[in-house]
């Protein structure tokens, strides 16, 4: 069995980096996107085992990018967290209306985020 | 419907009114200058004049006719005497010839007291009759006279016992004499009652003429009443119907028109002010129309700008948060050795990163929640919610907290609390913030959170032995950025936000928040939300 794949959509490099880092160590396989269009592509290419999205990316936002992957019967039932600006601003309700599977709200801390990981994603 | 119909009725007469003749003396009344009080004074005394009038000549006709019943009285009365001259006169042919009989004088005393008395009565009817009959009168006197000295020669043969002498003398002269008196006589009571029948006659006639006079007048005055009181209340009846559809246009809004009447008393006044009222409210209306688009374009550009503060807010929210992110989650990752042993020395120093980035997290919260609270732009998610659950939540995110600083921290909620409706998040917020500030104000003894139900009415509780408030700040305990003095904040942390964020959330519920604290002693902070809140604008 290949390891199982995490896509993290997110425009920031630096919050990249830092997932990049927390995954380092485990035995995930990590794909990355900048934007949401790039998301979209390489989520329908590479069918990953679960999709960390951001909320606000350029060309495309993540609850489009979430709604058109949820139309996708390829992408439909691939867990995806959605990772909002404010838990109270609205857009994890948003997030889930969009199809989501889970939210976390931003600034998150790595150890919630890998326990969400670990929840939709047992590592082999 | 109806009382359109009415109106149509009404207007419909009014138009059949001012084509009539009567229309024309109505408009001619309405445009006398003078004043309504004039106006109506005036056509009162009109009427009045005429019942003065009437009087005027009833009193003369009642005059006319006792003048001529008195002339009637006056002519019966020398009828009266004609009559007892006319017995005189009987009784001295009788005295005389009972003196012939008798041949005595005696009789011819009795036949002087006739004659006296034939003379007075003729002296008063002489008096008191009209010019035309003295000649009659006079004649009678000097046949009387005539007679009376028939009468002495009489006399004189009856006492010289003449008797042939006297008997002739009687039949020759005063016989007729006599026959002649009472002839005249005759002729004047004849031309009394000739003059009475005329003096009948003239005052029936004169009382048919007063009669017809004061009928003409009351008919006169009754038709110049009503013509009068027609023509002089249309003049004024006119007026208010204009002023009735006028005002009705008014009301349903239509401004700027105007009512035209042709007086010129109160009701033209009142005519004019009703123009000069309506074009003012035209104006107004005018006014107040390029004010309201004024308004609304205001208002757009209103909305456009506090949409475009929300989208900056948004924005704002995101940007500012994703390098905290980056901040928070590398000190983390770093706290816990992902890039390797973390030096002893370098440990304090990150962990004094996350705190002051957790700080700055908290602000931005706090600054972002308040400024849609003012924009009216948060809502409130209502839902059910479980007041346990609530309060278990504040538990297990604080108790560590508490536990750091060696506090009791303890929760009680009612055991008959019923789900309760509101948005929980927010309650949960508002409760979190004043447990925070209890533990964060606390050094030591204990914090304690009770829920209690009373009447419908949540009543949440934080109690702590904390530092307390002082009495004057206590008022200003809820507003942005207060604390109660600026060392506190850089002793305990916390945004001066967290308390004015709650209060707008209680009131938003439609509940209120208190306090009761003692300096020193300790704190006593609460919030009362409905049981069942809907959520309606604060």
């Amino acid at each position: 069995m290949r390891d199982r794949t995490v896509l993290h959509i997110e425009d920031n490099e630096y919050n990249r980096k830092i997932v990049r880092q927390l995954l380092s160590r485990t035995s995930y396989r990590l794909l990355e996107a900048a934007d949401g269009e790039e998301g979209l592509a390489v989520a329908q290419r590479e069918l990953p085992d679960l999709i960390l999205m951001d909320v606000q990316l350029p060309k495309l936002s993540g609850l489009d990018a979430t709604r058109l992957l949820r139309a996708d019967p390829r992408t439909a039932k691939i867990p995806l967290v959605v990772v909002t600006s404010f838990a109270l601003s609205g857009d994890d309700r948003r997030a889930i209306d969009a199809g989501a599977s889970a939210y976390l709200a931003k600034p998150y801390s790595p150890r919630d985020l890998m326990a969400l990981i670990h929840r939709f994603l047992p590592e082999n | 419907m109806r009382e359109a119909s009415a109106t149509d009725r009404a207007a419909s007469s009014v138009m059949a009114l001012i084509s009539s003749p009567l229309g024309a003396p109505v408009r001619a009344v309405a445009r006398i200058r003078a004043s309504v009080h004039v106006k109506l004074l005036a056509g009162f005394l009109l009427i009045t004049l005429l019942f003065i009038a009437i009087t005027a000549v009833s009193l003369r006709a009642v005059r006319e006719t006792a003048r001529q019943t008195d002339l009637l009285d006056q002519a019966q009365v020398r009828v009266g005497w004609s009559r007892q001259i006319e017995h005189a006169l009987a009784m001295q042919m009788h005295f005389t010839s009972m003196a012939l009989l008798a041949q005595s004088e005696d009789s011819v005393g009795l036949i002087l007291r006739e004659n006296n008395r034939f003379n007075d009565t003729l002296a008063r009817l002489e008096t008191a009759a009209p010019p035309e009959e003295r000649a009659l009168i006079q004649a009678i006197r000097v046949a009387q006279d005539d007679a009376m000295a028939t009468v002495a020669d009489i006399a004189n043969a009856v006492r010289d016992r003449r008797m042939a002498d006297a008997m002739t003398a009687l039949r020759t002269r005063q016989e007729p004499i006599y026959q002649k008196i009472e002839t005249l006589v005759g002729s004047l009571v004849a031309a009394e009652d000739t003059r009475m029948a005329s003096l009948r006659r003239s005052i029936a006639a004169a009382q048919a003429r007063s009669l017809r006079q004061m009928a003409g007048f009351a008919v006169a005055a009754v038709a110049v009443a009503l013509i009068a009181g027609f023509v002089i209340s249309w003049s004024f009846i006119l007026p208010v119907r204009e002023f009735h559809g006028f005002l009705s246009q008014v009301a349903e809004g239509r401004f700027g028109g105007s009512v035209a009447v042709p007086n010129r008393d109160e009701f033209g006044a009142l005519a004019e002010r009703m123009n000069w009222m309506s074009g003012e409210l035209r104006r107004l209306d005018d006014e107040q129309r390029v004010a309201a688009a004024t308004l609304r374009g205001l208002n757009d550009r209103l909305e456009l700008a506090s949409r475009a503060k929300s989208e900056f807010l948004a924005n704002m929210s995101h940007e500012l948060r994703t390098p905290l992110n980056a901040i928070l989650g590398f000190t983390e990752i770093m706290l816990d050795e992902l890039y390797g042993e973390v030096p002893p020395n370098l440990r304090e120093p990150l962990v004094d990163i996350q705190t002051n980035g957790r700080h700055l997290l908290r602000l931005i919260n706090d600054v972002l929640d308040l400024s849609k609270i003012e924009a009216g732009r948060l809502e409130l998610g209502v839902d059910e919610y479980s007041v346990q659950e609530i309060v278990d939540v504040v538990h297990a995110s604080l108790r560590s907290l508490a536990i750091e600083k060696g506090l009791a921290f303890s929760v009680w909620v009612a055991p008959d609390i019923p789900p309760a409706r509101g948005d929980g998040r927010r309650i949960t917020q508002c409760l979190m913030n004043l447990a925070g500030n209890a533990l964060k104000f606390t050094r030591h003894g204990r914090v304690e959170i009770d829920v209690r139900l009373d009447e419908g009415w949540l009543t949440y509780r934080v109690s702590d032995t904390g530092i307390g408030i002082p009495k004057e700040e206590v008022e200003n305990i809820f507003a942005e950025f207060r604390q109660v003095d600026t060392t506190i904040t850089r002793e305990y942390g916390g945004t001066g936000l967290g308390l004015s964020i709650t209060k707008r959330l209680v009131e938003m519920h439609g509940g209120r928040i208190g306090v009761e604290s003692e300096l020193g002693r300790g704190s006593r902070f609460f919030f009362t939300v409905p049981l069942h809140a809907d959520g309606g604008p604060a």
